[in-house]
């Protein structure tokens, strides 16, 4: 195998929108910049399509307490389960960062105004404050991606980055592959900024025998978090899971762009906040509680139905508008083929599959706990607006970082990067095994029948035996035929380890929370309230500890 | 299965080779038109069928993903 070494003061590793925003800041400081993505950074990551909702503060809209309208979003479930793990000085640094990025974009030709105003709507309970602004987000890849370029930031396209080298208590570097040729890519660098995603791939979709039948990207395997473990990083709470609502089949995120009610079969509202369609409030009935979709089906009161069916003209106009903003162009186009129409059609709705909502822990900094690692985006804060405003905190301390840091010496990598070769080497000289769907599945099918919807100490400590036991084989049998392939195996190995510390995690959170449900512990512990599962690797042992974040 | 291409309009211009994130093109030949080899890993993001200087590709929907919907005036 041929090897590539590209170096640098600051690795990007993920070009969605918090590697772009880290990569544009670090570049603005003077630092030399790479942003390594393993697909193409015009279009990959969850904000490829577009986004129409930007959760900010903007004092003039929403008062000048910032730690009022911080409560005011805290809480209700939306916005606390999708920032559980996540510290509360991040938390407020965010908010208070926000308003600059929204401005930033707007001045950058992402339009962040509707009709000359800030527009708020959706996400939101009606009579409760607003949280999401709502912007043009159609192009937003496509500009950030010009303006790091402009701002001298290197993209390289088409490599996967698979581990982190690092020396003592510092990282040095990192290891990828080319995902078409037969080269290794290492790199070495100063600081790392982790920008990879969610991890869509580790429980089985909503279709088992369809992979593809998700709402988010298959090739988001939570990369960056496993890397970040292996290394020595914490990961909080790996074990709680988040379940999404969208189109039954047709996966979609972007349910708070619809503006209907949700309907039984005989058009009865499942939910007491919305009877009418409004364009400022959707149905929050899901945010509350998305498994309440199954729970119809379950009992056999379903189908449950978005219905749009009452919407003024005005309000369709102004739905449809954002819906092709939001990155559902493709829904729009399929429903024309078909001829489907929101204003006559209800479209039926389903809870989706367990997308764990693990982070790798990380302070206001945007630092993680180990020395020159930094994360941002959905492996460290859920969402679009926490990923643009993270990664440019994260670019600028990781600039800050890289520039006072004196590049590594080579000599500590040599052994480590033989080692992965050697790794790579026996997957792809393999004429029989196992592939890489075979593992993924078989992974999927543990994850969800011992950590799943349900969970008990007997069933974790079961599954977790059951996938140590596999991983052993796996080792020993994952067989790749070609680069694409050695690419999901890469992904899939990730998977494994992320596998493992949902696990090690669930079982030590001996309580029932959101949708974290142990039968042997079915009460909420209140004790528990504002702390976390946190575990890091030592010594290539998992350590878990209950920590207040 | 997604994504289909007309053989007819395509150009061989190799673009939706070369943006897919899933690249489900892989192993495409420069200057022939692109072959689909992972039809199964599409995510149904379109970008392929945008980013085509000549209308030449169109998704299709499979059936395990396919939009349900109430039509209230069906008999």
């Amino acid at each position: 195998m041929k090897e590539k070494r590209i170096q640098t003061d600051v690795l990007c590793i993920g070009a969605g929108i918090a590697g772009l925003m880290a990569g544009i800041r670090a570049a603005e400081k003077g630092a030399k910049v790479v942003l390594a993505e393993k697909g193409y950074a015009r279009y990959s990551g969850r904000g490829r399509g577009g986004n129409d909702h930007f959760w900010c503060y903007i004092p003039e809209v929403h008062g000048p307490d910032v730690d009022l309208f911080m409560k005011e979003c805290l809480k209700g479930p939306k916005l606390k389960t999708m920032q559980s793990g996540t510290a509360s000085t991040v938390l407020r640094t965010f908010l208070e960062t926000s308003f600059e990025i929204v401005k930033l974009w707007d001045q950058w030709g992402i339009p962040m105004t509707y009709q000359g105003r800030w527009e708020f709507a959706g996400h939101s309970f009606p009579g409760d404050v607003l949280t999401h602004l709502k912007y043009e987000g159609r192009d937003q890849k496509k500009v950030l991606v010009k303006k790091a370029l402009e701002q001298g930031a290197e993209i390289v396209n088409r490599v996967m980055v698979f581990d982190l080298l690092k020396e003592g208590d510092r990282i040095i570097g990192a290891v990828g592959i080319d995902t078409r040729e037969d080269v290794l890519v290492v790199f070495e660098t100063k600081s790392v900024v982790l920008g990879t995603g969610c991890l869509d791939r580790l429980y089985p979709p909503p279709t088992p025998a369809w992979m593809a039948s998700i709402p988010g990207n298959l090739t988001l395997t939570g990369d960056g978090r496993a890397m970040a473990y292996r290394a020595g990083a914490e990961i909080v709470s790996p074990e709680m899971p988040k379940r999404h609502v969208g189109p039954r089949y047709f996966s979609r995120f972007g349910q708070a762009t619809w503006v209907g009610v949700l309907r039984d079969p005989h058009d009865k509202p499942i939910g007491p906040y919305v009877t009418e369609p409004h364009r400022i409030y959707g149905d929050m009935t899901p945010e509350v509680k998305g498994v309440f979709l199954e729970e119809y089906m379950k009992t056999g009161r379903g189908p449950v139905y978005m219905d749009c069916r009452g919407i003024s003209k005005e309000d369709y106009e102004y739905m449809m508008h954002w819906m092709w903003h939001e990155g559902n162009a493709p829904m729009l186009d399929h429903m024309k083929e078909e001829n489907i129409d929101f204003r006559k059609h209800p479209i039926e709705f389903q809870a989706y599959h367990i997308i764990p909502e693990g982070k790798i822990g990380i302070n206001e900094k945007a630092e993680t706990s180990f020395p020159g690692l930094f994360s941002a985006g959905d492996e460290s804060m859920g969402g679009i607006s926490c990923a643009a405003t993270y990664g440019w905190i994260a670019g600028e301390n990781a600039a800050d970082y890289a520039l006072d840091a004196l590049l590594p010496e080579k000599s500590g990598m040599k052994a480590v990067v033989d080692q992965k070769e050697e790794m790579i080497q026996g997957i792809t000289s393999r004429k029989e095994g196992a592939d890489w769907k075979e593992v993924n599945i078989a992974l999927q099918q543990l994850m969800q029948d011992y950590a799943g919807n349900v969970r008990s100490e007997t069933l974790i400590k079961a599954g977790l035996s059951y996938l140590r036991r596999m991983r052993k084989k796996v080792d020993q049998m994952l067989m790749a035929r070609n680069r694409w392939e050695l690419t999901r195996c890469l992904e899939t190995l990730n998977l494994m380890d992320l596998g493992e510390l949902v696990f090690i995690a669930a079982n030590e959170r001996k309580e029932t929370r959101a949708l974290h449900h142990r039968t042997d512990y079915p009460l909420t512990d209140p004790v528990m309230d504002g702390k976390e599962i946190v575990v890091r690797s030592e010594n290539g042992k998992p350590v878990v500890e209950v920590k207040r974040v | 299965m997604p994504p289909v291409i007309d053989r007819e309009k395509c150009t061989a211009c190799g673009l939706c080779a070369e943006i897919c994130s899933e690249d489900v093109y892989f192993g495409s030949v420069e200057g022939l038109v692109p072959q689909v080899t992972y039809p199964d890993f599409c995510a149904h993001c379109s970008c392929c069928v945008y980013v085509c200087p000549v209308e030449a590709i169109w998704l299709r929907i499979p059936f395990p993903m396919q939009l349900l919907y109430k039509d209230p005036g069906e008999q």
